[in-house]
């Protein structure tokens, strides 16, 4: 029987098999969700989805695009908001 | 709107709110920007023109941009890049390798001797066995 904490459905069960040829069960934690616009909600781009260890060894250029409010808006609110700046002076 | 000395500011693109001018017109859709941006083409669907109109002539250069952004209170972008300083000299490897050179020289002295030692006691050996096959068959057909 498995043990206690593998009753969670927080885990993921894989069927993997092994260099000699048999199948083995293993519990693997799951993937956070999308990134999302703040304003439009729209799934942004250029961002990967992976847990804590995984995203701690990719470099900062790797997780999100290089332009002013890069994580957190998607293209066309950002272009909105520089829009506003212009005409309403900050 | 769009005409040569108009102050804009960039809406797309990683230089996203950087104020620049208009330079040169190429096209119905493009034009030739600088200032706090690199020198380069750009859309007209990416700029904001603001309320500023410049006195400067078509074509004009980098130097010239530098002295008219300094009167209104801005940094234009530096051109020229970074001179890369000496590299250091390591003299810790040196060393390493040197000693692995001695190691491989001596390696192969002593498998050149081994080898040499080999090819001799084969040389001794072969002629006895010989000697005493052919020995052999002469005492039988003596016996007989």
């Amino acid at each position: 029987m498995p043990t206690g904490r593998h009753k969670s459905r927080r885990l993921r069960r894989v069927f993997k098999k092994s260099p000699g040829g048999k199948t083995n069960l293993c519990y693997i934690k799951r993937k956070p969700g999308k990134a999302k616009c703040a304003t439009c909600n729209a799934v942004l781009k250029g961002i990967p989805r992976e847990i804590p260890s995984k995203i701690n060894k990719i470099s900062s250029s790797g997780k999100k695009p290089k332009r002013p409010y890069g994580g957190n808006l998607c293209s066309k609110c950002m272009r909105l908001k520089m829009i506003s700046k212009t005409r309403i002076g900050a | 709107m769009i005409e040569v000395g108009r102050l804009c500011m960039k809406i797309a693109g990683r230089d996203a709110g950087e104020k620049c001018v208009v330079v040169d017109i190429i096209d119905n859709c493009n034009v030739l920007i600088d200032g706090q941006t690199r020198r380069r083409k750009c859309n007209i669907k990416h700029l904001e023109p603001i309320e500023k109109v410049l006195k400067i002539k078509k074509g004009i250069s980098h130097a010239d941009i530098v002295k008219e952004f300094k009167k209104l209170g801005l940094e234009a972008r530096e051109t020229e890049p970074k001179k890369a300083g000496p590299k250091p000299k390591k003299q810790i490897k040196k060393k390493v390798v040197e000693e692995t050179a001695e190691k491989t020289e001596k390696k192969v002295e002593s498998k050149s001797k081994e080898a040499e030692t080999k090819k001799e006691v084969k040389k001794t050996e072969k002629p006895t066995a010989k000697k005493e096959i052919l020995k052999k068959p002469a005492a039988k057909s003596a016996k007989k």
